[in-house]
């Protein structure tokens, strides 16, 4: 009995200060795994999010070609004026662009293909179907060119028509979102009067 | 010691009592990624997150007469047809508009109906920035539906925490027994919109 008294003594003692340590290691972990776990829940949404917006611009000149989603990407043509049936205040744009095909895998490289217009204040336009107004001969959407069965070598005309009002037909800009590029997405510069 | 016991076991009850409490409390999932309503009147322009929309006329019919595959058709209802124009923007990208409910007074809530089939001024609205657009959203509501109705317009059906403009229809004239001021006993929805419809009741 008395053995067992004096054996409880200094273990009695350690006590508090062994199970104050680990409260604060707790404390510390609790610190970095909170985080950790926020993080590791949120990187798929993120990523998704990330690979699906076309985020940030890598702006390419006029007659410069910029390497885009395995092929080389060269603003051919943009012109906009009054055609078909339009709303008040509104232009037609048609953007053209020439395409040397480098990787011919498009519809892995090219999947969520979009062509857009931009303006100085960063709204976006989309093409527009426009009654009245069809594409010229040879040109084809970015959707019926990853069906084409482009080769690799092969020069595709892809362009696209769009409604833009006549406050942002200034300072419109074409621009070229892939899903295989995205966040990043072309923007090129107009061409010279 | 006794003083210890007792103190931790106080506040394991205030612990469970504080979790059951947040268990009970807590908000649905669905209520808590639900859309969020931005609050206009007709005639305001409503600004959302992705588009603007201003709502400019409601006209309320017996009868719906539309032109489908070349077949003109008239559409009956046991209730009343409300023909919901509105004013259509995107704010900073091209954008589509699909979704319009109109939501009662008693919070009951009817979607656009679907036995329109397709026409290019019924949603989905495909609006651009900076271009108007007028767009139609037709509902099929019972009469004593109206007065103190909402009409909601949001982007997308299921679109968790994105902006929904909720416009309230006060501005309706109705008469003392709630029901609408002026119904037409048919309303074209193909004809010219420059010329008043025809045929008030």
């Amino acid at each position: 009995m008395s053995a067992v008294s004096t054996a409880t003594g200094p273990i009695a003692s350690e006590d508090p200060r062994r199970e104050r340590k680990w409260r604060r290691r707790s404390l510390v972990a609790l610190a970095i795994l909170l985080p950790l776990t926020l993080a590791e829940t949120c990187y798929d949404s993120l990523r998704e999010w990330l690979h699906g917006e076309d985020l940030i611009a890598r702006d390419v000149d006029f007659g410069q070609s910029a390497p885009f989603g395995g092929s080389d990407w060269k603003l051919a043509d943009l012109r906009g004026g009054k055609a078909g049936r339009l709303p008040d205040h509104a232009f037609a744009v048609i953007a053209t662009f020439t395409v040397t095909i480098g990787d011919p895998n498009l519809q892995k490289q090219w999947l969520g293909c979009k062509l857009m217009l931009t303006d100085a204040a960063g709204r976006r336009w989309l093409p527009d179907f426009i009654s009245g107004v069809s594409l010229p001969a040879g040109l084809m959407t970015c959707t019926s060119a990853i069906f084409s069965g482009a080769k690799r070598g092969d020069v595709l005309t892809i362009g696209d028509t769009f409604i833009v009002p006549e406050d942002a037909i200034k300072t419109i800009r074409p621009a070229v979102g892939l899903g295989s590029e995205r966040p990043w997405y072309l923007r090129f510069q107009r061409p010279p009067k | 010691m006794r003083i210890r016991i007792l103190g931790n076991l106080v506040i394991l009850a205030s612990t469970v009592a504080l979790s059951y409490g947040m268990q009970v409390s807590k908000p649905h999932y669905a209520d808590l990624t639900a859309p969020i309503p931005v609050d206009g009147a007709m005639h305001d322009t409503v600004r959302a997150r992705s588009f603007d929309v201003r709502l400019d006329k409601v006209v309320f019919a017996r009868q719906l007469k539309t032109n489908q595959f070349g077949q003109e058709k008239s559409l009956t209802t046991s209730g009343l047809w409300a023909v919901v124009s509105t004013n259509l923007t995107a704010t900073a990208a091209s954008t589509t508009i699909a979704d319009g409910t109109w939501q009662g007074p008693t919070g009951l809530r009817y979607r656009q109906t679907e036995r329109l089939g397709y026409r290019q001024d019924m949603p989905p609205h495909g609006v651009d920035p900076g271009l108007e657009k007028r767009g139609l959203f037709v509902f099929e509501i019972p009469s004593d539906q109206i007065r103190g109705a909402s009409l909601l317009i949001s982007a997308r059906q299921f679109g968790p925490l994105d902006a929904q403009a909720r416009i309230s229809l006060d501005g309706l004239p109705t008469g003392a027994d709630g029901q609408p001021a002026d119904v037409l006993p048919q309303y074209d929805l193909d004809a010219p919109q420059a010329q008043p419809p025809q045929g008030k009741s």
